[in-house]
């Protein structure tokens, strides 16, 4: 199977600093890939460079087999790369189904009209309502998104980049700052999701990034250290050196 | 038409009263986050205060008294300070106030504030020019050799110089300025260490002002003292700023001069577009390089 | 569950116009207001006047689509005024004396060739720096108007170039008057205050309409993402740039319409409609009147004309009022006088 995004040999300094270095990867479809490492590894600037926030200082990246490299944010976006951000980057004036709604228009098609009326693009705002629903955010629906819960907002983040009828969809620590209840629903949606669409999740919560993943990558110092399936990483001794003594990946030690 | 070695030393002049109020309008951007719009107008007032200290008119709403005057030299001093005790009173009614709301609104709480001091100089000392005159030994030309070019500028070449100087030891040297430098990069690291960030605030604010208003004093006897001559400084300022790159000291030194030569390049071949070619430099490096020529700014 | 908008039988023609029924009403008594005015007010000093607060507040509207609807500020979008405002008279005086509506064209079209690179010029950028590119470009225009005194007669304005010997001279030394011309039927003529007052009423309210039309239309949904967060408005596949400069040539062809509209009235037109304390000026009326709201602004452009004929005898010192009643607006009533009603029209269950 070919895979849907893939790297070669990415590369992304700043300065001096080299945050990616040499990446080699491939995603395929319907696949939850994790990415995991100690922080500064370059989890965040993989996703930067993939979805097109930062450029490349070398390598390529390939989307089904095309070079996309040197694409702007909003094509890729088009062709179906979508992300969340690890710091909420949502619509703070509008409410949640104008955050859902302006990504379902740009995906259906509409921003053109002119003088048309917003209610008349019926497609586009069935769309953003049943999502909404998805969600379980009708309650709040046409509330100002800068009035809700912290974890309303993180789901709307979500659904923003699922409006945009992702093939990808790439997940900057979606459950960051969640409390269990709210984790435990978003593992459930995507896990759903990874049956649909290929999906890359970079997280810090050892246990969720375990039981959910189809396989991992660990990323250390801007470099691939370990790939497999998750059983396999956690018995991987240069991963824990890499860990060594942090608590957070404690669990990860003790399953030796 | 000017000689070359004229145009060089204008260029210069320029690029150094240049240097001095952007180095200020930068300060209270890293610090206060801040871009002040009103830079110009306290330039201006600089010029004012030395004016009203130096001939000892004293005209304000009312008041209307002759006091004889002060030495040069110690206008030089009092006059910025009066600004930057004007500036001490702003940060602390309008600048602090407005630090939790987006940048756009305090934007255009200067851009008023520019025109409330513009229109109260205006009330105050009127339209007509004034003038700063020079102590007697600086009012003559030096001549080397053939070409002779006015005292005074060299003098504002030294002036500028010493300005530095005493920033950089102010910057390097004494708490406040160690203090000032830290809070622009990582503030909550200062202020973790037990730093009043706000005084570190305040400090900053205060010291662009003075900044501003050297500049304007010593630019005094250079030109006629007009309402309106802070609006020119501050549109080079952010000239200068934008090509600099924001938060670079070499690259506004850098652009400090090459504004100045282009400004007085321009003023002896085209005078009536001068500003124009200036207006140009900056769109260009705004859309192009908006990290500034050197590359190390940061321009959001 | 159906869209909010759709909610509850209206009658036709709220249905049609999508607006809430409060509003419509309010537009419609405003207008009909603004229609019966001249006959109330007879003075033409005031007919001006009046005019002229329709067309600062067409100009003030155009900016609100670009700063409260797009988020891009512009510190003098009154050169866009300006600039149709020469090309207009330029066009009058030199080429054809005749057409009004031509004028009109000539006017926004020029305005739109200068804004359309200037404008792809400064969509690269955003927030500040977008400001200052404003300021930079507007200070180009105002220095180009005011020295090129063979053209534009520099100081005095168009009235100066007349007065050089440019072909065509016209009665009183200005711009020429013009019939306003439907068709065949010929409708009045400029040089009569109640006539053009009726003119700009109704280029203002079509103008009206149809923006508004616009900022609810889908692509207004597009510009208020880019306002709300353009990082995430690229990450939903908004192109930003394209959008911004879509925002921005709305804005500038209504600021040029307004500017044919001056050029009409005035008969003149002198750099100092330019400068940047008048865009200082147009800036303060969107603030007064509420951002955001598209007919704040009118009521902006009013208080503030008015307020300034009232205090005329401090029209010396205007900065200073100027300087202050900005600061106070951005201190305390950022959103203006509209956010004001909107806040009072809020109901409990909608607030924080």
């Amino acid at each position: 199977m070919e895979p849907i995004i893939s790297t070669k040999d990415l590369m992304r300094t700043f300065g001096g600093v080299t945050a990616l270095n040499l990446v080699s990867l491939d995603i395929y479809d319907k696949q939850l890939r994790s990415i995991i490492g100690p922080n500064g590894a370059g989890k965040t600037t993989l996703i930067n460079v993939i979805t097109g926030k930062l450029g490349a200082s070398g390598g390529e990246v390939f989307y089904r087999g095309q070079p996309i490299t040197n694409y702007s944010v909003h094509k890729r976006v088009r062709m179906g790369i979508c992300r969340t951000f690890q710091i909420n980057s949502i619509f703070m004036g509008l409410t949640v189904y104008e955050n859902i709604r302006i990504a379902t228009q740009l995906h259906l098609g509409g921003s053109g009209r002119v003088f048309a009326r917003r209610t008349s693009l019926k497609k586009v705002n069935q769309e953003a309502e049943s999502i909404v629903d998805r969600l379980n955010l009708n309650e709040v629906a046409y509330q100002s998104v800068e009035n809700l819960a912290y974890g309303d907002q993180r789901l709307v983040e979500v659904g923003i980049a699922l409006a945009c009828d992702p093939k990808v969809l790439l997940l900057d620590e979606p459950t960051a700052g969640m409390s269990p209840k709210e984790t435990r629903h978003i593992a459930r949606l995507i896990q759903e999701l990874a049956k649909e669409v290929a999906v890359v999740l970079v997280e810090h919560d050892v246990e969720l990034v375990m039981t959910i993943s189809d396989r991992l990558t660990v990323l250390h110092q801007g470099g691939i250290i370990a790939e497999g399936p998750p059983q396999e990483i956690s018995n991987n001794c240069d991963v824990k050196d890499a860990y060594l003594g942090s608590t957070k990946w404690a669990p990860l030690l003790e399953t030796d | 038409m000017a000689s070359v070695i004229q145009i060089i030393l204008n260029g210069l002049v320029l690029g150094g009263v240049f240097l001095i109020v952007a180095i200020g309008l930068n300060i209270i951007y890293g610090l206060n986050r801040v871009m002040n719009l009103a830079h110009g107008s306290l330039y201006a007032l600089g010029a004012y205060f030395g004016y009203t200290l130096v001939t000892g008119k004293v005209l304000l709403f009312g008041l209307d008294f002759e006091f004889g005057g002060l030495n040069f030299f110690l206008a030089l001093i009092l006059a910025p300070a009066l600004v930057g005790l004007v500036g001490w009173v702003l940060e602390r009614v309008l600048i602090e106030p407005m630090r939790d709301r987006p940048m756009i609104y305090t934007l255009i709480l200067t851009y008023g504030l520019m025109f409330l001091i513009d229109g109260l100089i205006k009330a105050n000392w009127g339209d007509t020019p004034h003038y700063i005159i020079p102590p007697e030994f600086l009012q003559k030309p030096v001549y080397i050799g053939d070409f002779s070019y006015p005292a005074y500028r060299f003098a504002l070449l030294v002036g500028v110089a010493v300005v530095m100087g005493l920033l950089m030891t102010l910057l390097n040297r004494t708490r406040m300025g160690i203090n000032m430098r830290a809070a622009a990069d990582i503030p909550e690291m200062v202020s973790a260490l037990g730093v009043n960030l706000k005084a570190v605030r305040v400090g900053a604010f205060v010291l662009g002002c003075v900044m501003a208003g050297i500049a304007g004093f010593l630019v005094g006897p250079l030109y006629p003292i007009l309402p309106i001559m802070g609006h020119d400084m501050l549109i080079s300022s952010f000239v200068v700023i934008v090509i600099g790159g924001l938060g670079s000291l070499r690259g506004v030194i850098v652009a400090a001069l090459l504004v100045g030569f282009v400004q007085a390049l321009a003023e002896a071949v085209i005078t009536n577009f001068a500003m124009v070619i200036v207006y140009m430099l900056m769109a260009v490096i705004l859309v192009f390089k908006p990290y500034g020529i050197l590359g190390e700014g940061k321009f959001e | 569950m159906s869209n909010r908008t759709n909610q509850a039988p209206g009658s036709l023609l709220r249905r049609w116009s999508g607006a809430h029924p409060l509003s419509l009403g309010g537009f419609v008594l405003v207008v009909a207001g603004m229609v019966v005015l001249p006959l109330v007010v007879t003075n033409p000093f005031y007919q001006n006047l009046w005019t002229r607060i329709l067309i600062f507040g067409l100009l003030a509207m155009s900016l609100d689509v670009l700063l409260g609807f797009t988020g891009l500020l512009s510190f003098m979008h009154n050169s866009y005024l300006g600039l149709a405002a020469y090309a207009a008279g330029l066009f009058t005086i030199n080429v054809n004396p005749e057409s009004l509506w031509l004028a009109m064209l000539v006017g926004v079209v020029f305005t739109m060739i200068i804004a359309w690179p200037v404008g792809w010029l400064q969509v690269r950028t955003g927030g500040l720096a977008f400001a200052l590119l404003t300021m930079a470009f507007g200070m180009m225009y105002y220095t180009v108007a005011w020295k090129w005194h063979d053209v534009t007669g520099g100081d005095d304005g168009l009235v100066a170039a007349i007065e050089h010997g440019l072909p065509k001279v016209a009665e009183e030394g200005m711009v020429p008057y013009l019939d306003i011309n439907l068709g065949p039927w010929n409708l009045g003529n400029t040089s009569d205050p109640v006539h053009v007052y009726y003119l700009v009423l109704f280029i203002v309210v079509v103008a009206f309409i149809l923006t508004h039309r616009m900022v609810n239309s889908p692509l207004g949904a597009v510009l208020e993402a880019i306002r709300e967060n353009e990082e995430r408005a690229s990450f939903v596949g908004i192109n930003v740039r394209r959008f911004k400069l879509i925002g921005w040539l709305v804005a500038c062809g209504l600021a040029g319409l307004a500017g044919t509209l001056w050029m009409f009235l005035e008969r003149n037109i002198a750099p100092d409609t330019m400068h940047a304390f008048e865009g200082a000026e147009v800036l303060m009326m969107v603030l007064l009147g509420g951002m955001g709201s598209l007919w704040g602004p009118f009521l902006g452009a009013g208080i503030f004309i008015l307020l300034k004929d009232c205090l005329s005898s401090a029209t010396e010192h205007w900065e200073i009022y100027v300087g202050l009643v900005v600061i106070f607006l951005v201190l305390f009533l950022p959103k203006g006088v509209a956010g004001l009603s909107s806040m009072l029209r809020r109901k409990p269950s909608e607030n924080k």
